[in-house]
């Protein structure tokens, strides 16, 4: 045990500081900030062109699949000084459903799309929830059915984030209709491209000023190789792929730099009298239950990727960081919020916001995260069952 | 980022549970929790037997030559048995100082009796509304070779036992850190009745003189040595609150998957589970943050933020924890023919000793803005 970066891994992560001090230009910033956390704009696919040329996507993937073949430690270390940096790094694609792709999708979509993937040069929506289908996605009504050498895809799915810049959409589809068959092995996965005939997208406009859509599928036929893995896989990619998804959103990369820029503005604010901010016992207390709670998600993160290096990740190990991380970040944006007083309610466009208004726009976003990715009632059963041995709750 | 135990510590730990589970069963604890003293000598023995009192005592001074690591792992295993057994006072605040910074003779008059364990030597580091040991009331003052002590220390383990207690006290500006014997002209010891029984005394130093020979560290380093005491002190008492949290935890499961209520095992209710699951988040941000403070001082790296972090989880995690099992118990929890009433006092003594998560909170917040403690 020795619960240290590696020499390396502290040059990797100076390396990458730098890097990124020098990619995120003014102009871009501006860009990304038009667009909360979805990116898309023109300087942000020059950005992740170069993110793929300098070969820092795939930092942690083997190298025959262009990556540069080091571990899930140096992978996460590069999505977490991404986050930090600001740049809103479509990490769904890349973290979570790139690796499930890359391990279950045939020959030639594999080919096609993980150098495409690691080259920055896509993204995908994830099409899971329907209208009806949420919490409970066995139920989705989405269906795919054979028809020679195509699949025949027809249904309606909700919350597909990124549709609007994404290139394929990972959709779940019923594909078995046998009244006797389990849902569970009734679902496939299938990778649907966005320029089919039949594939449209509206978009949903969100509290937090975050676009995302409902698309539609209306006799869509993609080719039988765009199914991934074999029929029936589907529910367990989507545990594979959610374990993941519950990681990445938890990444602390982005709540470390938010941390030090609250804490550095209260120092450096006078307030009427002369006294700085943090000069008030209530501010320091505020920010280290921060500091003390954001050390135990970013040593959680750690060690998973430390986990998933040695091929583990554990399903109550993955929910609990989901748990944790959602409802602390909650509690965080509270605390730093109550620093910066009334100007916390801001929005970045205004006279007097504070920290470009990021403590406004997180007060909006957060909403999500504590059911997004899995909602954290059954992040909680998970934990009961793989974690203490409690039986499967009725639901 | 290593987070995996390396053989020589899953050995120490299997070791450590195995005598543990062994002896300190919830029948030997009945016995001993009648006796004057909370202490199973029958168990100190094995563990002196075994070797395992001295994990982190070099092998010329009898023991294994381990590191704080294994050390922190022997002693969250005494936790996860709540055994009545001191081995914080006695294996971390009084010998790995004297190990570091003792002389030869100091290290040879004291530690091998520890390790064979015939010897005890405890720490008096808390005083009254004066709980950092790096800043004591307590005054020394020079008597010929030696010091004079007076002041006042409480919750000392095991003091009327022990061969020499370490304590710290101001000199001048500076501080020292004294090796005191319990005997000498000038200590009073008052006995104090703590929560979970262990035999804690007042010590009450009146000109209590120290011999030349038991002076551990005095002049520019010896606040720095006093710190260097605590902060292993500390995170020892976080390693105990994981065994302690964590074992209580399991227990709490297990139990709620028996109880049958309404025709079924309350267990299998989602309101139990998640207060259950909710115990489990909280003892893995605790032992993270322990492992990860640990592994620092076992490096002897700066460690003073993370040590605080790690006792903040401590406080929150012992508390919540003890309360979620005697409430997920109903009843049974305060029993005191079954197990868990124990987990319950050793989860809330470790959390009220060396520094409340509100008292240390504060201290991070003074760090914070003293620019000391920014997110890396």
């Amino acid at each position: 045990m020795k619960i240290e970066f590696t020499p390396e891994q502290d040059a990797l992560r100076q390396e990458l500081r730098a890097y990124f001090s020098e990619l995120m230009t003014p102009e871009l910033t501006a860009e990304v900030s038009k667009a909360v956390g979805e990116g898309g704009g023109p300087l942000f696919w020059e950005a992740m062109d170069k993110l793929g040329k300098d070969g820092w996507i795939g930092v942690g993937w083997p190298e025959e699949m262009g990556g540069r073949g080091l571990s899930e430690m140096e992978q996460f270390i590069f999505v977490e000084e991404v986050m930090r940096a600001g740049f809103p790094f479509p990490f769904l694609t890349t973290e979570s459903v790139g690796p499930i792709l890359a391990k279950y999708a045939t020959a030639r979509m594999k080919e096609e799309l993980v150098s495409k993937i690691l080259g920055g040069k896509m993204m995908l929506g994830i099409g899971y929830s329907e209208p009806g289908a949420g919490t409970d996605l066995m139920s989705l009504k989405t269906t795919a059915k054979k028809d020679g050498d195509e699949w025949v895809i027809n249904g309606q799915k909700m919350w597909t984030s990124l549709a609007h810049h994404a290139d394929y959409i990972w959709l779940a589809a019923r594909t078995n209709f046998d009244p006797e068959v389990k849902s569970h092995s009734a679902i496939s996965i299938f990778l649907v491209p966005t320029d089919a005939e039949g594939y449209s997208c509206s978009p949903v406009h969100t509290l937090g000023d975050v676009r995302t859509n409902a698309t539609y599928y209306d006799n869509v036929r993609v080719p039988a190789d765009h199914l991934v893995g074999d029929e029936g896989m589907g529910m367990l990619m989507i545990f594979e792929q959610l374990n993941r998804e519950r990681l990445s959103l938890v990444n602390v990369g982005s709540f470390l730099k938010l941390f030090n820029d609250v804490t550095q503005w209260a120092s450096d604010t006078e307030m009427p009298g002369g006294k700085t901010v943090i000069d008030q016992p209530w501010v320091q207390i505020n920010l280290a239950k921060c500091r003390a709670g954001l050390e135990a998600l970013k040593l959680i993160c750690y060690r998973q990727a430390s986990e998933m290096t040695r091929g583990n990740l554990a399903m109550e190990d993955a929910s609990a960081a989901k748990v944790y991380g959602t409802e602390f970040f909650v509690e965080l944006y509270r605390n730093l919020a109550e620093v910066l007083g009334v100007s916390s309610t801001l929005h970045r466009d205004s006279k007097g916001s504070v920290l470009n208004g990021r403590l406004e726009e997180l007060y909006r976003t957060a909403s999500i995260i504590t059911f997004g990715g899995g909602t954290n009632e059954v992040q909680r059963d998970l934990i009961a069952r793989g974690g203490l041995g409690m039986p499967r709750a009725k639901r | 980022m290593d987070f995996s135990f390396n053989d020589t510590q899953k050995e120490v730990q299997n070791l450590a549970n195995q005598i543990l589970t062994d002896l300190s069963t919830t029948e030997r604890l009945n016995v001993i929790d009648q006796q004057e003293d909370r202490f199973d000598e029958k168990l100190w023995a094995q563990l002196a037997e075994s070797g395992l009192l001295g994990t982190s005592i070099s092998e010329e001074n009898g023991g294994m030559g381990f590191g704080f690591t294994e050390l922190s792992l022997f002693i969250e295993e005494v936790g996860r048995t709540v055994a009545a057994a001191p081995v914080i006072p006695v294996l971390v605040s009084a010998a790995l100082p004297i190990q570091k910074f003792g002389t030869p003779e100091q290290q040879k008059r004291l530690l091998p009796g520890v390790v064979s364990g015939e010897k005890l030597i405890t720490a008096g580091l808390l005083e009254a509304l004066a709980e950092c040991p790096s800043a004591p009331a307590t005054v020394a003052e020079s008597a010929g070779k030696g010091f004079k002590l007076t002041g006042c220390k409480i919750a000392v383990p095991f003091a009327y036992k022990a061969e020499r207690i370490l304590v710290t006290a101001k000199v001048g500006d500076e501080v020292g850190v004294f090796l005191l014997d319990p005997q000498a002209d000038g200590v009073e010891l008052n006995r104090e009745v703590s929560t979970t029984r262990e035999p804690w005394y007042e010590v009450v130093l009146t000109g209590a003189l120290v011999a030349e020979e038991d002076v551990l560290m005095t002049g520019s380093e010896g606040q720095a040595a006093a710190l260097w005491v605590a902060e292993r002190t500390m995170a020892a008492s976080c390693a105990m609150q994981v065994g302690v949290a964590d074992q209580s935890t399991k227990i709490t499961a297990g139990y709620t998957c028996e109880r049958v209520q309404f025709g079924v095992p309350v267990g299998s209710f989602q309101a139990v589970q998640h207060r259950a699951a909710d115990c489990f988040i909280d003892v893995t941000c605790l032992k993270l943050t322990t492992y990860q403070a640990v592994s620092l001082l076992d490096s002897e790296k700066e460690a003073t933020n993370e040590v605080l972090m790690a006792k903040i989880w401590a406080g929150d995690t012992g508390h919540r924890v003890s309360y979620a099992s005697q409430h997920l118990h109903g009843g049974t929890g305060i029993d005191k023919d079954y197990h868990l009433w124990r987990y319950c006092l050793w989860a809330r003594q470790l959390e009220m000793t060396l520094g409340s998560s509100a008292a240390l909170l504060a201290a991070l917040g003074g760090r914070i803005a003293e620019g000391r403690a920014f997110a890396e």
